[in-house]
């Protein structure tokens, strides 16, 4: 048996007010290597709490987050940064491309804080770019890359460090529905094909039922995790 | 990191840790300079207008107190000057008839020259009387060597002319008395007497009294003028280390007799006195300059202040990728002591070319002010990195989460 990926137990995030708002409350979950889920939800259901949570960017108030078995709760600020350095991932429905870096810089920001070398940072930027089909877009700047151009990049950026774990938070929300397919196809390939552990947040039914495991947030809690087989294209 | 894992055994987990290198560091500083080049160079400004104010005041007045210093060089500091001064009643002294000969006996003179100022008036011709402030001065042939007069036109009174009823004049004199060559042989009156000009002085920084006076053989004031004979002012030249040694002992020869009524200055250090009060005005300038770069900085402050809340998705974005609180600091601090030392270099080259164009102008020599230009740009960067402080820890403690969020 493996240790997951990333394991949440009865975990509880507040935010102070009166009375406090409890916009995670006692969710349990856990994701395997290689899995691919869907976190869906209405707006204000907490999935983008659980996401922050399971990405370090914010803590839990009680409860414990696990990544590669690691409790995240006993890190230091500076360890968690260590953290998403080399063990996470994000890809956003903004993107948060520098426009005015090329598109291989963009991607080598990936391990911009992991300390490599620049010489190596952009050839592993290469090798991720040409997962995502963008190998020729190289030296383009993301002005000049169409939306799911510009998506593309930014999975790159967020593969190149091979984390363990990929967040992606409403990844084709800026995007047509082609062209959200073909992101889709992409995710699925690189959990298919490269061993990629995905999980997305998403509000669109659509784009969940398309994933091996969906799991629907609403109140802050876990309402039902559902194996529905797999990503079709 | 040990972990246990679900099955029970004990796993060693290294958890990465966050670094940037160097290089890197700098290069995320600058690259929020090189994506807005508008606003950086517009924010630099600020910076530069207080370098460039601040090199052009030190770089003139470097190049004024060169060319001063030069002046002195040439001219010489080792000058003494020996003047009757006052009885202890309060009235004019006199020099003694034989001062001059007893000074030149003193064994660290080198040379010696004296003059009489005359009480006459000297004008264009005998039918003008309008009061022009002008001096009469006699002189043997030797005041020129010592004092190294030049004349911008003609000749100076020497052995030949001082028996003659000629008369070289001042620059100021010459302007005075509108003479301004002489071509044509012109000529002025001096106590009712005609007296040809045979020379025009050029301007003597070291001795603006003979610039306002005309210069007329001594053998002639006394022979034929009948003027009193006693100098009324001795030039000296010593031996350079020993001038002030030799202060006290010029009263004494010049006067045996009331070695207290006699005046002993060096002419040059008027001339050092000047140096020193165009420092105090450097002081003052550069006070102002000194304002115009704290302006600059607050300027560079709130560029930057605006800057973080622009740019918070890169901020949410940059700690998504693994940056801790330090490497935004950084980031920020060093954008902002980047633009601070731009705004510098700008500065320096627009205050260099400012005071080349001055000295030039004034026929000075240059005096580049090095260390002023270090301390000028280790001051941009001083206050580029204060300025930065604040909107780099505002861009610092930003929520990660909340910085990611889409805006709007």
């Amino acid at each position: 048996m493996t240790v997951p990926v990333i394991e949440l137990v009865d975990v509880v995030r507040t935010y102070p007010g009166e009375p406090p708002i409890n916009a995670l409350d006692g969710v349990t979950l856990s994701i395997s290597a290689r899995e691919m889920i869907a976190i869906i939800g209405p707006s204000g259901s907490g999935k983008s709490t659980l996401l922050n949570i399971m990405g370090t960017l914010d803590r839990s108030s009680s409860g414990s987050v696990r990544i590669d078995g690691v409790d995240i709760v006993e890190l230091t600020e500076r360890q968690l940064c260590g953290v998403r350095a080399t063990r996470l991932g994000f890809v956003f429905q903004s993107f948060h491309l520098i426009e005015t870096a090329t598109v291989v810089e963009n991607v080598a920001n990936g391990l911009l804080y992991q300390g490599l070398s620049r010489r190596s940072r952009n050839l592993r930027a290469l090798d991720a770019l040409e997962l995502v089909g963008l190998g020729d877009r190289a030296s383009t700047k993301p002005p000049k890359l169409s939306g799911g151009q510009r998506q593309r990049v930014a999975i790159a950026r967020a593969i190149v460090a091979k984390p363990s774990l990929i967040l992606a938070d409403e990844p084709t929300g800026n995007l047509d529905s082609r062209t959200s397919a073909d992101i889709l196809a992409l995710l699925d390939d690189l959990n298919r094909v490269h061993d990629a552990t995905i999980a997305v947040i998403t509000h669109d039914n659509d784009v969940a039922d398309r994933f091996q495991r969906c799991i629907r947030m609403r109140d802050g809690k876990i309402e039902n995790q559902a194996h529905t087989g797999g990503v079709s294209s | 990191m040990t972990v246990l894992t679900p099955d029970g055994l004990q796993a060693q987990v290294v958890m990465g840790r966050s670094r940037i290198r160097p290089s890197d560091r700098v290069r995320t500083g600058l690259g929020g300079l090189a994506s807005r080049p508008t606003r950086t160079v517009l924010t630099a400004m600020g910076i530069a207008i207080g370098i460039a104010s601040m090199v052009t005041v030190v770089g003139i007045s470097a190049s004024s107190k060169a060319d001063l210093l030069a002046e002195l060089d040439k001219l010489g500091t080792n000058l003494l000057q020996v003047r009757p001064g006052q009885s202890l009643l309060g009235e004019s002294s006199q020099l003694p008839i034989e001062a001059e000969p007893m000074i030149s006996e003193v064994g660290t003179v080198t040379d010696t020259a004296g003059i009489t100022a005359i009480d006459t008036d000297v004008s264009r011709n005998i039918y003008d009387s309008t009061p022009n402030g002008l001096d009469v001065v006699a002189t043997d042939g030797h005041l020129d060597d010592i004092l190294q007069l030049e004349p911008k036109y003609g000749r100076l009174i020497d052995e030949q002319t001082q028996t003659l009823p000629v008369a070289v004049l001042g620059s100021v004199a010459g302007e005075r008395l509108i003479i301004n060559t002489i071509d044509g042989g012109p000529t002025v009156a001096i106590g009712g007497r005609a007296f040809q000009v045979i020379g025009i002085l050029r301007p003597h920084p070291l001795h603006p009294d003979l610039d306002r006076s005309v210069l007329i053989g001594s053998d002639f004031a006394t022979n034929v003028m009948g003027t009193d004979p006693n100098h009324t002012a001795i030039y000296v030249r010593v031996s350079p280390d020993r001038i002030e040694d030799t202060r006290p002992v010029l009263a004494r020869s010049a006067n045996p007799a009331a070695s207290s009524e006699v005046d002993v200055s060096r002419p040059s250090d008027a001339l050092e006195a000047q140096a020193k009060v165009d420092q105090n005005l450097q002081s003052l300038l550069l006070a102002l300059g000194g304002v115009a770069l704290l302006v600059g900085g607050v300027g560079i402050a709130n560029i930057m202040v605006i800057s973080v809340i622009e740019r918070r998705g890169e901020i949410g974005l940059r700690r998504a990728l693994g940056a801790t609180r330090g490497h935004i600091r950084s980031q920020f601090v060093i954008e902002a002591s980047a633009l601070a030392v731009l705004g510098g270099v700008i500065g320096l080259g627009i205050g260099m070319g400012a005071t080349w164009v001055y000295a030039t102008s004034q026929g000075w020599v240059i005096a580049v002010p090095y260390r002023a230009l270090g301390l000028g740009v280790i001051g941009a960067l001083a206050i580029g990195a204060l300025a930065g402080l604040y909107p780099a820890s505002k861009a610092a403690r930003l929520d990660p989460a909340e910085a990611v969020r889409p805006h709007g």
